[in-house]
């Protein structure tokens, strides 16, 4: 049985606007899991359902086979980081972290105890006595996570925890939430706009998208094998190309016809190619580094932008009056020059009026 | 004689661009207070000392004028505090009519002094509006039957404390939306995750409101407090437009009662210096110990 149930959780506001629908998400115990997705896409909305700062208006959530739906956050044994910490900031760095258990009636040297523990897991011993306006952003973003993991929950939710941060701390936080994470094994659901921060820290991703989610899987797979053409959009940086491609049968193979270029498909989706989509026009997604370049290509471009960035470069060039961008290696190659491109077989199939994938 | 240099620096000095505002401190402000100063130590004949206070002190009015100022000022003080925090929280809810209900209840915030004497006055009399209210929405009768009232109630006979609680209801109904709209504009600046953050980590709404809302929004609280206190122990126009002279005593009212009204006497004119003095020193002790007992624990922290 899993651990956190989202069942067709709905959210509607004042009657009108939908949030969030049909919602459907099962997270086993001490997975981290991470909501992706453009702003306005409802994954703060449905984080704060689960958190009760939000009611829910249809479906429901259980947490360890109970449900949740109508209980106050206090009584749902769980624990948060804002978007702005929200450290108290008339209470010093250890009344922070103190309050909750406070409240809970622990004794002095109990409290005490936990407090000197999450102080020293998340490196604030020093600051104990300091007031948050005498701390850096980064150094109260410690004080929001020692102040959440104080609490032992049974679920650790965090709302775009990182965003308020500078480039690189940002990068250097994202791994001491990792190492905690794997260090008090919380379940953890963490909420964000940004890809590679969602990529690089949850076991698994939903991607959101107008208050649904478009697909839930690893990092690899919302990749490699994205369902929808929002995600292959959304996710990569830079993203993924598109050609619109028409599938026609020749001697019995499949060749997918584009103006610039036409090229025969032999992968796994060519049977279904071949009954349905016959004549007829898909999208055609390749990942900017799954190009070949000047490797025995067959279609002809010209580099018009080169983006160095150190290990790799970055290529604009237009194919059928397309913006495509290439990842390559040839750091050599100069703005200009005439290019023979090629793909390998990792590319998706769309379907141009449904936008999922063809499989 | 100034060498150039030397008026070059003069003219750039910053301590320059303080001058139109010296002066006007000098003459609108210093000036007054000197002259009350050297007023309420002498007397007439010139000579120095405490004559004045001693007159003042032997005021029969003076220690009801004292009583009575501080009943007021520390009475209408809490009423205010507590409707204000409470129409402020109700306000910031935010619920469906919310901005017409503040506008209402804003109303009596644009009625000058005299416009609100006259407009209580009228209500208070015997025939008054309020009176009449009461006798034609039937509660009257209700509190007629209940044996609680006998015929129509004479507002304005009143003294004593009842006075000054009659005037405390009124300036209550007069300058609470002013010490609310200084919280209202404290709770809008708050940042609703602190709310949210203390609920989450184990508070109920009112341990939530107690300890993270109102520590929060207390420097708004102090501030809207703290004028209402200063003028609340300057009140004395709202009970002479009701009450008269000398009814219902307060230390303005008695500054002005020396000024205006016992214009004979020279001495009347340096009582009222030295009453204005006392004043002055009052306000300053009250509102010293008010900043003191409100004062947040932690020093330097912003």
């Amino acid at each position: 049985m899993s651990y956190l149930k989202l069942e067709n959780v709905k959210k509607v506001y004042n009657n009108k606007v939908t949030a969030v629908d049909n919602f459907n998400l099962e997270i086993e115990k001490g997975e981290f899991i991470a909501f992706l997705g453009p702003s306005g896409c409802g994954k703060t909305t449905t984080l704060r359902m689960i958190a009760g700062l939000e009611s829910v208006t249809h479906g429901d959530i259980t947490l360890e086979g109970k449900s949740i739906v109508g209980l106050t956050p206090r009584e749902r044994g769980i624990s948060m980081i804002f978007q702005s910490y929200a450290v108290w900031p008339h209470m010093t760095v250890y009344e922070n972290v103190a309050y909750a258990l406070k409240l809970r009636k622990l004794k002095k040297a109990d409290i005490d105890e936990v407090v000197q523990d999450v102080a020293k897991t998340t490196d604030i011993v020093q600051y104990l006595n300091r007031y948050p306006s005498q701390l850096s952003g980064g150094q109260r973003q410690r004080v929001a996570v020692a102040r959440a993991i104080a609490v032992k929950p049974k679920l650790f939710l965090m709302d775009e925890p990182l965003s308020n941060l500078d480039a690189k701390l940002r990068v250097s936080m994202r791994t001491d939430l990792k190492r905690i994470h794997q260090n008090v094994k919380s379940t953890s659901i963490f909420v964000t706009h940004d890809q590679s921060e969602a990529l690089s820290l949850a076991d698994r991703i939903v991607v959101m998208n107008h208050g649904v989610i478009e697909q839930i899987g690893t990092a690899n797979e919302i990749y490699h094998e994205s369902e929808t053409m929002f995600i292959a959009k959304f996710i990569g940086s830079p993203a993924s190309n598109f050609f619109v491609v028409n599938v026609i049968l020749e001697d019995g193979e499949v060749y997918l016809v584009h103006d610039d270029f036409k090229v025969q498909f032999n992968g796994q989706e060519k049977d279904v190619l071949i009954k349905n989509y016959l004549d007829k026009s898909v999208v055609l997604s390749i990942r900017p580094e799954n190009f070949t370049v000047n490797k025995g290509g067959f279609i002809k471009a010209k580099a018009k932008i080169i983006e160095p960035q150190g290990s790799h470069i970055i290529i604009n060039t237009d194919i059928g009056g397309e913006e495509i961008k290439i990842v390559s290696d040839l750091l050599e190659l100069e703005s200009g020059e005439n290019i023979l491109l090629g793909f390998n077989d990792k590319v998706l199939l769309f379907d141009s009026e449904t936008e999922k994938r063809i499989k | 004689m100034l060498e150039k240099g030397h008026v070059k620096e003069i003219i750039k000095s910053p301590y320059l661009l303080l001058v139109p505002a010296l002066l006007f401190y000098l003459i609108f402000w210093f000036v007054p207070v000197a002259t009350s100063l050297y007023e309420s130590f002498t007397t007439i004949s010139g000579k120095v000392g405490l004559n004045n206070f001693i007159l003042v002190l032997q005021d029969s009015l003076f220690l009801d004028a004292f009583v009575n100022t501080l009943i007021f000022a520390l009475l209408s003080l809490l009423l205010q505090f507590a409707l204000a925090l409470g129409i402020a929280v109700l306000v910031n809810q935010n619920f469906k009519g919310s901005k017409l209900f503040l506008f209402v209840i804003l109303i009596p915030m644009a009625l000058p002094p005299s416009a609100i004497g006259i407009l209580w006055n009228t209500g208070l009399v015997e025939s008054g509006w309020i009176n009449s209210f009461l006798a034609t929405s039937g509660i009257q009768n209700v509190l007629e039957a209940l044996g609680i009232l006998k015929g129509p109630t004479l507002w304005k006979a009143v003294s004593g404390l009842e006075a000054v609680m009659t005037l405390i209801i009124i300036d209550t109904w007069t300058v609470m939306p002013s010490v609310m709209i200084i919280i209202l504009a404290g709770l809008q600046n708050f940042n609703e995750e602190y709310k949210e953050a203390a609920q989450i980590f184990g508070a109920t709404k009112w341990q939530a409101f107690r300890d993270v809302v109102i520590p929060i929004i207390k420097p708004s609280i102090v501030t809207a407090l703290l004028l209402r206190l200063i003028s609340g122990l300057q009140v004395w126009l709202i009970g002479v437009m009701l009450f008269g002279f000398n009814n219902v005593p307060f230390l303005v009212e008695r500054i002005v009662y020396y000024t205006d009204k016992v214009r004979t006497a020279t001495n009347s004119y340096k009582m009222a210096n030295a009453y204005s003095i006392f004043t002055l020193g009052h306000v300053f002790t009250v509102a010293f110990l008010f900043l003191r007992v409100t004062k947040d624990k932690k020093e330097g922290a912003k």
